[in-house]
């Protein structure tokens, strides 16, 4: 039982990253563009929000600077995909090799030093309730504005003007520009927006789940949003589901480690990845395609419009 | 401002313009290399010292880029084969750690007698590749399952598989460090050729080299998968086999990158360790695309490739430059070629006002 508590109680703290980045993502590809880079965003998020937090000697800047981090490597991907209209995969790609290079170029001198985190909310007499006090009520403040951000995206994306603008352009940005929508300048704000949280995501690993700034230390978990984002089908709120989920098989690693189970540790690591092809192959077999933005991946081009 | 710009697709591309956007392509890329470099204190004298001089006209500096240089060509045709069908092949890491593995279970396990053993190690490595691209062609042609996640996906498990190994079964009993036992007989280790350490894996790369130019530039195959990579649905229409073209090339594309694991086992490093594999994918994708898909032109390209990360190694030691400076120099390239590449397909052109004013 205490094993089952501690567990769940240690899921949010590993589905978060996951859910920010996700959450970014939908906001890119509902706007029709494939942002590959988002383990590069990630990471200069991670290294923004580590030097940000190291040289403020706070978390809450760090954070901020994690976004920034994150969306000016999107502001780099936006204007090649938006205005060159360069190939979004390739693109994406580059974005992981520029982002992880700079991290690592830059990031040198922060290697191993403790970085000043987030400290838990204290919800005083709720915390203390047996079993969901710990599981619900002892988190950090940045997972729960992330369970916020998920709800309130679900809600703009489709409640609101600027929320149906978007995913009119990302459905089809033909229709939308002959609605007098501007759909580049629409897809440019999305991606750096987009990339904010993704640099967002990356800044908690960062300042909340390790307090330490490693090279590469995002370990494929941008990648894993990707996945994440077409097994929720571009939905914020599915999306947190899915992001519990790896968070609970990320968070039972260590656990059955600790616990001396005789299973193989590498074994034990490969499952977050096996795991995600294992969704892909679930939301495939749905063949739900429709829920895919119709115009996802494609540049485009006033004078294509049919 | 930017509505009196328009924007035209080129129907037809002049081959003279595209090679001029490229060669411009690369130059803006190896400026902003430079700037990069620069920023990180290696001044332009310097630059030229490392990355042109020693590199391309010592002796020790060829032979160094030309070792480097057989991984990097082996994967780069890795990636032709898969771009050549429009398959995004992220996994070539995955697929070359997987090629390591098996071409080390081989040796370590002594499997077959001495005279096939280095046919064998090669061997297992191409069929570890092949099947290890395997999982995500298939889930693509049944499924739809992007192929771009999947691949990635199976290069951390082949990564993780490689360390369970390397701290399990195979941890050095001399040491106790994470590599493998050295392959001490010299029937699992391919030959120096007598230049440098350049070894006979230089022959297999040319050799795979020359098979591809006769697989996509004169055989049918390369027919089918040119229709393929233009339009899926249009070469199905023609009657051409799409499928087995797509799970052909693609499992080329996955043996030739486990091949490149095979080579380094068997080569360079003579035992599994943890630096098998790590950026190959990326210089494999940006060895294909600034080759233009072109087989020949791998071998060139990744020459230079090579040189950078040979010179690489001296800024590692001189100026004390982690391995990281070598990934943001291939994305500035490639981010600039690609950019670039804009001019190539695109017309641009300023509007006429067409409506006449009354």
């Amino acid at each position: 039982m205490e094993f089952v508590v501690n567990w769940l109680a240690a899921t949010p703290g590993h589905a978060t990253p996951l859910l920010l980045a996700a959450l970014g993502l939908i906001i890119n590809e509902r706007a029709g563009v494939l942002n590959l880079g988002s383990e590069g965003m990630m990471l200069c998020g991670a290294f923004a929000g580590a030097a940000a937090a190291l040289a403020t000697g706070s978390p809450w800047p760090g954070l901020a600077a994690a976004m920034a981090g994150g969306a000016a490597l999107a502001a780099i991907f936006a204007v090649a995909v938006v205005v060159f209209r360069t190939e979004q995969v390739v693109t994406g790609l580059i974005m992981v090799a520029l982002g992880a290079g700079l991290t690592g170029l830059l990031g040198r001198d922060l290697t191993n030093q403790t970085l000043p985190g987030l400290r838990r909310l204290d919800l005083g007499p709720l915390s203390e309730i047996p079993v969901i006090g710990p599981i619900l009520f002892r988190q950090d403040p940045a997972a729960y504005l992330a369970v916020a951000l998920a709800i309130g995206l679900s809600v703009w994306l489709v409640r609101s003007r600027a929320g149906l603008r978007l995913c009119a352009v990302g459905e089809d940005p033909a229709a939308a520009d002959a609605l007098g929508l501007n759909v580049q300048r629409q897809r440019m704000l999305a991606v750096i927006a987009g990339g904010a949280l993704c640099g967002l995501g990356g800044g908690y690993l960062a300042l909340v789940s390790s307090q330490v700034w490693v090279e590469g230390m995002t370990q494929g978990r941008g990648w894993i949003a990707v996945g994440l984002v077409i097994f929720a089908r571009w939905r914020p709120l599915l999306a947190l589901a899915g992001a519990l989920l790896f968070g609970a098989i990320e968070a039972m690693i260590p656990r059955v480690q600790a616990v001396g189970a005789a299973v193989p540790v590498y074994l034990m690591t490969m499952l977050p990845y096996l795991a995600t092809l294992a969704v892909l192959v679930l939301a495939a077999l749905r063949r739900r395609r429709d829920d895919e933005p119709a115009a996802l991946g494609q540049p485009y081009l006033r004078q294509d419009r049919h | 401002m930017a509505d009196r710009l328009t924007l035209t697709a080129r129907q037809h591309v002049p081959p003279a313009r595209q090679a001029a956007v490229l060669a411009l392509g690369i130059l803006l890329g190896l400026a902003l290399a430079t700037v990069v470099l620069t920023l990180s204190g290696v001044g332009p004298s310097a630059i030229i010292d490392e990355f042109v001089l020693y590199v391309f006209t010592t002796q020790s500096g060829l032979t160094q880029a030309l070792t480097r240089a057989v991984a990097l060509w082996l994967v780069g045709l890795a990636a032709v084969f898969a771009l050549k069908l429009r398959f995004w092949n992220i996994g070539v890491d995955g697929q070359a750690w997987i090629g390591a593995i098996a071409a080390s279970w081989v040796a370590i396990d002594d499997i077959g007698p001495p005279s096939i053993r280095l046919v064998l190690m090669l061997v297992a490595g191409a069929v570890g590749g092949m099947l290890w691209i395997g999982v995500p062609a298939l889930l693509k042609l049944r499924l739809g399952v992007s192929e771009v996640v999947s691949t990635l996906m199976l290069t951390y498990v082949g990564f993780q598989a490689a360390q369970q190994l390397l701290y399990g079964p195979w941890r050095d009993p001399n040491t106790g460090f994470p590599i493998s036992p050295v392959f001490d007989d010299p029937v699992e280790r391919l030959a120096r050729i007598g230049f440098g350490h350049i070894h006979q894996g230089i022959w297999i790369a040319l050799a795979a080299a020359l098979a591809a130019v006769a697989l996509l530039q004169l055989s049918r195959f390369g027919f089918y998968a040119a229709a393929v990579g233009q339009s899926p649905r249009a070469a199905r229409a023609a009657g051409i086999p799409v499928a087995a073209t797509i799970l052909i090339g693609v499992g080329l594309s996955g043996a030739l990158a486990g091949l490149a694991g095979a080579v380094i086992v068997a080569g360079q490093e003579f035992r599994l360790t943890q630096h098998i594999a790590g950026d190959l994918t990326f210089s494999a994708i940006l060895i294909a695309l600034l080759a233009r898909l072109t087989p020949l032109a791998v071998l060139p390209v990744g020459l230079v490739i090579a040189g950078i990360y040979v010179s690489g190694d001296a800024l590692k030691a001189f100026y004390q430059l982690p391995l990281a400076v070598i990934q943001v120099l291939e994305a500035v390239i490639l981010l600039s070629v690609v950019i670039l590449d804009f001019f190539a397909r695109y017309q641009l052109r300023l509007a006429r006002p067409t409506v006449a004013r009354s």
